[in-house]
């Protein structure tokens, strides 16, 4: 009895499902671009297919990227922490001098060559223009000196004219002391300054790098603050040794701090570069699994939606000849 | 305060000291025996493309390498 009345509902609800299935019917070889009976248009099933397939590659070669950029800053961080040594003595008896009052600074910006390392290229040249707008004003200059080719291309839009040298490819090869010692070389006979002040990431943790600069001064900046006292004072209360002057051993000792600083600052970066790039990588890995979960919910929902549009078709196909029998 | 007592023959010749004690450096890597003499020269490559910058404009980029053209 319960069953009869069904029937009848089912019967009464069939004309009007019945009356479309023909326009319905028309399109199951485009069956790919379908619009359903409701008048939806869903997203095709080999699209979806598609996005899956590149997301998914594209995991894969994030995850083999932060594998890379980890085994390289294993090898890095060890060389760095061990360069720290070589600037501290210099510290102790110069002292740090990040406020002084120059004429002419020159700030040495150190980037990366390669992208996809985060935000580390963009915090160092945020830190170079505030330096710039720092030490700006009457009768000061200040010039940089960009390392690394993202650096470059940022600085170039708006401070092109304040830049006097850049330096790339120098992570062609293994860093060492010697090639950042020929660079030292070169932006110290190529640039004049009063004091040098390097911006770059100092390597704290794996996910820890903060922007830092480091300043070294010319030997004559340093004689005029002898005079003045303070930690540069206690400079004359040191013997010196065999024929030299103290300006002359002051200069030597300017150059190769200079040196040894950017020795430092180079590795740090190197560091802060390799542990940058895992972090951004690791995150890529996990936004592109979570996008290809909800790109697998599209594509089942579509898939059994497809499924049900054909059913309902080849149902009401079957009723609307049974009614015409 | 300027230095007229006799500067060392380095100074005079337009060296600065980075570029003497790394010459100091090779001379002290060049007296090691195989296979260590290697390994110390290979730490001494330099590769680097330095330009520099007139007016807001590049250069034409110096390469400073010890294998120049690779």
């Amino acid at each position: 009895m319960a069953m009869s009345i069904l029937r009848r509902e089912g019967r009464r609800l069939l004309p009007s499902i019945a009356a479309r299935p023909i326009a319905a019917i028309r399109s199951p070889l485009a069956s790919d671009q379908e619009e359903g009976l409701i008048g939806v248009r869903s997203i095709s099933t080999q699209v979806v297919r598609n996005r899956m397939k590149s997301v998914k590659n594209i995991q894969k070669i994030t995850k083999a990227m932060k594998m890379v950029a980890a085994s390289k800053l294993r090898a890095v961080q060890g060389r760095a922490e061990n360069s720290r040594g070589l600037w501290q003595p210099f510290t102790a008896l110069l002292g740090d001098n990040p406020s002084i009052d120059v004429k002419k600074s020159v700030v040495v910006t150190l980037s990366s060559d390669k992208g996809l390392c985060g935000g580390i290229n963009s915090t160092v040249v945020k830190v170079s223009r505030a330096l710039y707008k720092l030490n700006a004003g009457p009768e000061k200059e200040v010039k940089f000196v960009i390392v690394g080719e993202k650096a470059k291309a940022i600085m170039f839009r708006d401070s092109k004219n304040d830049i006097s040298l850049t330096v790339t490819e120098l992570n062609k090869n293994p860093l060492n002391y010697a090639q950042v010692s020929v660079l030292a070389d070169d932006i110290l006979k190529n640039v004049e300054f009063d004091a040098l002040r390097i911006v770059y990431n100092k390597f704290h943790s794996v996910v820890a790098f903060l922007p830092t600069v480091a300043t070294v001064l010319s030997p004559e900046i340093i004689e005029k603050e002898s005079e003045v006292g303070g930690k540069l004072g206690e400079l004359d209360s040191y013997e010196i040794e065999g024929g030299e002057t103290k300006g002359e051993i002051l200069q030597n000792l300017a150059e190769f701090q200079f040196s040894c600083v950017m020795f430092n600052a180079v590795l740090e970066n190197a560091c802060s570069e390799m542990g940058a790039r895992m972090s951004a990588m690791d995150s890529s890995s996990r936004n592109a699994g979570e996008m290809l979960d909800r790109l697998t919910l599209t594509y089942n929902r579509t898939r059994q939606a497809s499924i049900t549009t054909e059913l309902i078709e080849i149902i009401s196909g079957a009723s609307a000849l049974e009614a015409a029998k | 305060m300027a230095s007229t007592a006799a500067v060392p023959f380095w100074r005079a010749a337009g060296m600065t000291y980075i570029t003497y004690s790394n010459i100091c450096a090779n001379l002290v890597r060049n007296c090691l025996k195989e296979p260590f003499k290697a390994e110390a020269l290979n730490r001494e490559k330099v590769h680097f493309s330095l330009s520099k910058w007139a007016g807001g404009k590049p250069e034409k980029p110096i390469l400073r390498s010890d294998t120049p053209g690779v």
